[in-house]
């Protein structure tokens, strides 16, 4: 009896340690888990990376960029475009033009020598045209 | 690909001076395993010991970096003379498995991770753009989303990887979580080979090949599992068998894990307890880890990164989560990841005893939850939402080497009973 359990508790590691989200991934097509991949991509961003990848073309390291989106609050909403810009921007200085506790912060739009400005009116700070494409523009003060 | 799989390649030959150096007996799963983990761990101190001198990191500077500190090591390579080897099961095939599906899992796409591009690669391509850590950046309160006194082991990985590419590119990151869970698989697997049959070892192979994995592409448990993992595996047998070998590597894994993530700290301050309690004499044994971990956290200071867990009133954050204990530990339960592999290792643990043989084991897989539950009492974020993205991670993180243990436990009991009718 002893020995069964034994047994029993040992295949039942073995059964249970199984995690099906890796293993079943060869059966499923890649459009099929499209949605696991973008999960963290909100569907009415999707303009937004190649805004942003055009943003990177058009300035280089060591520029500050200010980022103004349509976003009220900070999660969701203005969080990712935050991130999102400071990772496809790296080697800029990226400043947020709100904090997480939901307060406005001008003075780094005031500072930015450049905003990168995406379906929202552009502010008059920054007036010189540098790029616009995929429902945004890239200001220069 | 080619350029991840040639990263891949080159941490593996790099490591493995490294290893003979630790362990020139080392048999080939061990070696092979152990080399991945010990590149890794070098191009760490390369990247890291080039930022602090002010030389910009190219393939060069970086190359001639790792070569000055591989070339005390090379001798290691003449005297290496294993004549262990494992013996291997038609089951361990099984092994492979996950292995290969989470291969296409982990390649499928760019990494599609949220703290990867808000934190682990984030910083990688940073530091990529300056040619060394971006201290500004990291200072920057601005910032502070990227958690900027977390350790570097894994964005460093992302930068080798990206020098070697030519460039940034986040598409083929994944192999490199590959090559960490096949890494962890095969040290594990040599370790189990030496206490059970071959056919139970390949089994713990088979728990090994799923739990090591991470399915967090991009953040630093993958890898962070491996250093872990096989750092609590090799003290074990440390401990077990006196083996001295297995004392180096698991003080070197284990300070490599707290150059990979907080919780590999942690792990350190865990196990040294745990070692406290069942040798005090063996603790100072650890010593090379405390020693790995400490130019990060020296670092760190100097710049006074700040670790939000620890900021503000530690006392009256603490004191207000008291009084939702109880939520707390309902959520926990309910968030653990594969509860269903813990009440396997519960239901294993109480059909045979093994609190004295694997008392180490047991003893430094709780005080390292204990760790994990503290920081929530004392988390400045919403309690529920930390525990919701975070300990699904954190339990993958302890649950390999405590399966291994419960498992060579059932197999040894098994076994012996064979034996004796």
């Amino acid at each position: 009896m002893r020995r069964a359990l034994t047994l029993a508790a040992f295949l039942a590691i073995v059964a249970a340690s199984i995690k099906p989200m890796p293993l079943f991934v060869p059966f499923y097509g890649r459009a099929r888990l499209e949605p696991l991949f973008k999960r963290y991509d909100p569907p009415q961003w999707r303009e937004y990376l190649p805004f942003l990848d055009g943003v990177r073309a058009h300035t280089r390291g060591g520029e500050t960029v200010a980022v103004l989106v349509p976003t009220p609050r900070w999660d969701p909403g203005y969080a990712y475009a935050y991130y999102r810009a400071s990772y496809v921007l790296a080697g800029r200085e990226v400043l947020p033009l709100m904090d997480p506790e939901g307060r406005a912060h001008l003075e780094n739009l005031l500072g930015a020598e450049l905003v990168a400005v995406w379906n929202a009116p552009p502010p008059r700070t920054h007036q010189k045209l540098v790029w616009s494409g995929h429902g945004g523009v890239l200001l220069r003060r | 690909m080619a350029a991840a799989l040639i990263t891949v390649l080159s941490l593996t030959v790099l490591g493995i001076p490294f290893v003979l150096a630790v362990d020139r007996d080392a048999p080939p799963l061990r070696l092979l395993g152990l080399a991945v983990l010990y590149g890794t761990g070098a191009i760490y101190f390369a990247l890291l010991a080039l930022s602090v001198l002010h030389v910009k990191w190219t393939l060069l500077s970086v190359t001639i970096a790792v070569l000055l500190i591989v070339s005390p090591f090379l001798r290691s390579l003449s005297t290496q003379h294993s004549a262990l080897s494992t013996r291997l099961h038609v089951v361990d095939i099984l092994a492979l498995i996950t292995p290969i599906a989470f291969s296409i899992y982990a390649t499928m796409v760019a990494i599609w991770q949220w703290d990867f591009w808000a934190i682990w690669g984030l910083k990688a391509r940073v530091f990529l753009e300056r040619g060394g850590i971006d201290w500004r950046f990291l200072e920057s309160r601005w910032n502070l989303f990227t958690h900027p006194d977390y350790p570097l082991l894994v964005p460093f990985a992302y930068d080798f990887a990206a020098l070697v590419n030519g460039g940034w590119s986040d598409r083929w990151l994944g192999v490199l979580f590959v090559a960490w869970a096949v890494a962890f698989l095969l040290v594990a697997r040599e370790l189990a080979g030496r206490e059970v049959s071959p056919l139970a070892a390949a089994l713990v192979g088979v728990v090994m090949s799923s739990a090591g994995i991470s399915i967090f592409v991009g953040l630093a448990e993958g890898a962070l599992i491996a250093y872990l993992g096989a750092g609590v595996l090799f003290v074990r047998r440390a401990l077990l068998f006196d083996d001295a070998a297995a004392w180096r590597h698991g003080a070197i894994l284990l300070g490599l894990a707290a150059c990979t993530k907080n919780e590999g700290v942690a792990m350190i301050a865990s196990v040294a307890i745990a070692i406290s309690i069942v040798d005090a004499r063996r603790v100072v044994r650890l010593w090379p880890a405390a020693a790995i971990a400490l130019p990060w956290l020296v670092l760190r200071a100097l710049h006074r990164l700040p670790s939000d867990v620890v900021s503000g009133s530690l006392v009256e954050r603490v004191a207000a989560h008291a009084s939702e204990a109880g939520t707390i530990f309902k959520l926990l339960v309910r968030s653990s990841y594969q509860p269903w592999l813990w009440a396997a290792m519960l239901f294993g643990f109480l059909v045979v005893p093994m609190a004295s043989r694997e008392r180490f084991v047991l003893l430094a897989t709780l005080f390292q939850l204990l760790v994990y539950i503290a920081v929530y009492f004392a988390t400045p974020h919403d309690v529920a939402w930390h525990i919701r993205t975070s300990w699904t991670r954190l339990t993958l993180q302890v649950a390999p080497p405590l399966a291994f243990a419960v498992m060579i436990e059932l197999a040894r009991h098994a076994e012996a009973r064979s034996e004796q009718q």
